[in-house]
């Protein structure tokens, strides 16, 4: 318990495999004996125990939120749901204006979602909280993709009118575009929800702020296209593999040949060695940037140095190993990569981590909240 | 007051309300003052702070104490917001006694008892899959608007025409001959199940693809010049239009489809989290996979075009040669490999049917 500021600390997640395979099977029995009931609360014990194990200066996380809560989420947006497509069924017309009507509502239910695990979650007896407007979760969550996709459709419209009115056997400068903008663009979205994010978290009344340039991103991008390129393109020259022995493949087995099914396999070996590493090179390299950037009032800083091979390799192994025990040895697989993570994030503190200071806020409402569970909202926690 | 403590006292930390400022802090209990007494068992708690003073004091019955949950530390909260936090598990337990949070704790523990709890969720697991998932895709099926389908439609060929399909090279005068095939075809459906869906027939060069025809979910229905090219006899090209027509009418489609995305919410509602590859994997993967028909859907879209071909009046036995022409083209290769029967097997099948069902020969 020993601390002063300015050195850093590490956060120390203390889950065991055999603990929480107990709780882990428990949940799942109860879930299906209930029909699916049971699963809001286990969400709970579920939450609870990782955010009680996970632990920062001896001062633990905790989540707050009832069973009750989750199930109230979950109804409510089923029977919206079943609602919305009656309507759509019966009456297209006044689908048609819901649909519009639905549009506006995403970005409150993200904001929703997000305020609701904020407030749910606490650190050392404070609450977190989320403040991201109504308005600014409209620009992130709908108006900036429909700007970045329309221009990327105008751009790809005008090197398509260029190929085909100046080199008519072009096309390569359709995909130079789209090669080149569309990293830039998915660069600029990701930075821009990791600050929605970040900058609208609180904890107490302390806020969180993420200060970083477009560059990490942009790096991260390029790092992780070149890899699909460098790796894919070896891949190719190497195993002589070609589109359109591919897509003959996938015809010869729709009328039940086996010749093709070489290629098929190559596809999926392609795509397993160029294309999933890839993406945790991306979420690695990005972790790290965000955490790096980050910083809590109170002088608090973070750091996350977590290597990419080493990630992708506990993804992969954890992947194959719970498939390979039918699924029970997935608690074993959820701590070890737990306690890769937080060996890996650092907090260096500016002050006491006693002067935080909670507003009491009220619970949110747990609409919210279901949605988050479907679309799996990164709410951008510390761990 | 003045009564001695019956309970030791635990040991932990404390909070005070909304704060972040930890301090030891000691919880002893002592029986209540008679006249403020909700029961007898309503012990009243006091928070000793190192120096002696009292930061919280609340009845027993006013506190919130969390379930047991792992070995986790035990949070007991009182009503001013003070929070005391301790790792003395049977302490606590002796204070507030058990509850049915102290049951599921129980079944939670790693014993033995454990292995019978896990056969039973393996076993539930199974019949989750092999039954509920029927109905839960029945139940999307039956949610799911048309229009939405039929956007479904117009997205995928979209996609088809951007990467491997180009338009038509057929002449008129064949499209037309091929229209009015598919024209008696679709007059011979059912009342009710022609008013349930709307068909289009759509032609489409793709010399990638070779000789093809599929269904798509809003009933669009693709045949490929060189289909047309290859197989130009009117009574094969029914009886391939009524096995996709069946495609449609059956909603295979969209069974493939929601069986997919319903052994995903399955997985994650019942495992949780699944962490980051097996979502992209059971997501995408599982959806990749969807697009192919299992033989069974195959074997009814063949008996459903046998039964459609023949009441149009076409010959049902066209889709018997076709499928032997078809494997005489391709060869043929182990059954167990693929999602579809193997043409020659089918060619028999298709024989049995006519003969048993239709009563040809």
């Amino acid at each position: 318990m020993a601390f002063a500021p300015g050195t850093e600390q590490t956060f120390d997640f203390r889950g065991r495999a055999g603990e929480w395979f107990g709780i882990w099977i428990v949940n799942l029995l109860l879930s299906i004996v209930t029909f699916g009931i049971y699963s809001a609360w286990a969400k709970v014990r579920r939450l609870k125990y990782f955010y009680n194990n996970s632990y920062m200066d001896g001062r633990n996380f905790d989540y707050h939120a009832t069973g009750w809560q989750i199930l109230k989420g979950r109804l409510i947006f089923i029977a919206g749901y079943v609602v919305f497509s009656l309507i759509v069924s019966l009456a297209p017309i006044v689908g048609l204006i819901l649909l519009i009507g639905l549009v506006a509502l995403i970005p409150w239910l993200l904001v929703r979602a997000m305020m609701f695990n904020a407030r749910m979650t606490s650190f050392s007896n404070v609450r977190f909280n989320f403040v991201g407007t109504y308005g600014r979760s409209f620009l992130v969550f709908i108006l900036l993709p429909f700007v970045l996709y329309l221009a990327f459709g105008l751009l790809g419209g005008l090197a398509f009118f260029i190929t085909v009115e100046l080199f008519p056997e072009g096309g390569l400068l359709v995909g130079m575009v789209a090669l080149v903008f569309a990293p830039v663009a998915l660069a600029i979205y990701d930075r821009v929800i990791k600050g929605f994010s970040i900058n609208n978290h609180m904890l107490g009344n302390a806020g969180f702020t993420l200060d970083i340039s477009l560059r990490p991103f942009l790096m991260a991008q390029i790092a992780a296209l070149a890899w699909v390129i460098f790796v894919g393109g070896i891949g190719i020259i190497v195993t002589g593999f070609s589109v359109d022995a591919f897509v003959r493949a996938i015809e010869g087995l729709e009328r039940g040949e086996t010749s093709g099914f070489g290629v098929i396999a190559l596809f999926y070996f392609l795509i397993f060695f160029a294309i999933i590493p890839a993406a945790f090179i991306y979420q690695a390299l990005i972790r790290n940037a965000v955490y790096n950037h980050t910083s809590l009032k109170g002088g608090h800083r973070f750091r996350s140095d977590i290597s990419w091979s080493t990630y992708c390799w506990i993804a992969v192994s954890n992947f194959v190993i719970a498939v390979c025990t039918l699924g029970l040895m997935l608690p074993w697989a959820q701590i070890r990569m737990m306690k890769y993570l937080s060996d890996h994030t650092h907090v260096t503190p500016g002050s006491s981590m006693d002067d935080f200071i909670g507003d009491q806020v009220a619970a949110g409402n747990a609409i919210g909240d279901a949605y988050g569970d479907f679309e799996a909202v990164d709410i951008g926690l510390p761990v | 007051m003045g009564t001695s403590s019956r309970h030791p006292p635990l040991e932990g930390v404390f909070f005070p309300t909304g704060s972040s400022r930890r301090a030891p802090a000691r919880l002893v209990s002592r029986a209540p003052v008679a006249d403020e007494a909700d029961g007898p068992e309503d012990w009243v708690l006091d928070l000793l702070a190192d120096d002696g003073s009292v930061a919280a004091s609340a009845p027993l019955s006013a506190l919130v104490v969390d379930p047991q949950l792992g070995s986790t530390a035990r949070r007991m909260t009182f009503p001013d917001g003070t929070m005391f936090e301790t790792n003395d598990h049977s302490g606590v337990e002796a204070l507030v006694g058990r509850d049915r949070w102290s049951i599921l704790h129980g079944l939670e523990q790693f014993h033995p008892r454990l292995i019978a709890i896990t056969i039973a969720a393996l076993v539930g697991m199974f019949l989750v899959y092999r039954f509920a998932l029927e109905y839960l895709v029945v139940a999307a099926i039956a949610l799911t608007p048309g229009p939405v389908i039929e956007q479904l439609d117009r997205g995928t060929m979209q996609t088809l025409d951007f990467t491997v399909t180009d338009p038509t090279e057929l002449t008129p005068a064949r499209q037309d001959e091929v229209r009015a095939v598919f024209a008696n075809v679709v007059a011979a459906l059912p009342a009710d199940q022609a008013e349930r869906h709307s068909f289009e027939l759509l032609f489409r060069d793709a010399p990638r693809m070779g000789p093809n025809a599929f269904a798509l979910p809003g009933g669009t229905i693709v045949f490929t010049d060189q289909f047309v090219e290859t197989f130009p006899d009117a009574d094969m090209i029914a009886g391939v239009m009524g096995h996709e027509i069946g495609h449609v009418i059956d909603q295979h489609g969209l069974q493939q489809f929601y069986r997919a995305l319903g052994l995903y919410f399955l997985i994650t509602m019942l495992a949780g989290e699944t962490g980051p590859l097996m979502e992209d994997v059971l997501l995408e993967g599982n959806a990749l996979l969807s697009l192919s028909y299992s033989r069974r859907h195959e074997r009814e879209a063949d008996e459903f075009g046998l039964r459609l071909a023949h009441a149009a009046g076409y010959d049902p036995f066209a889709l018997r040669a076709f499928f032997v022409e078809l494997s005489t083209l391709t060869g043929d290769r182990p059954e167990f490999l693929s999602t579809h029967p193997s043409s020659s097997d089918r060619a028999d099948e298709i024989e049995r049917f006519i003969e048993d069902e239709l009563g040809l020969r």
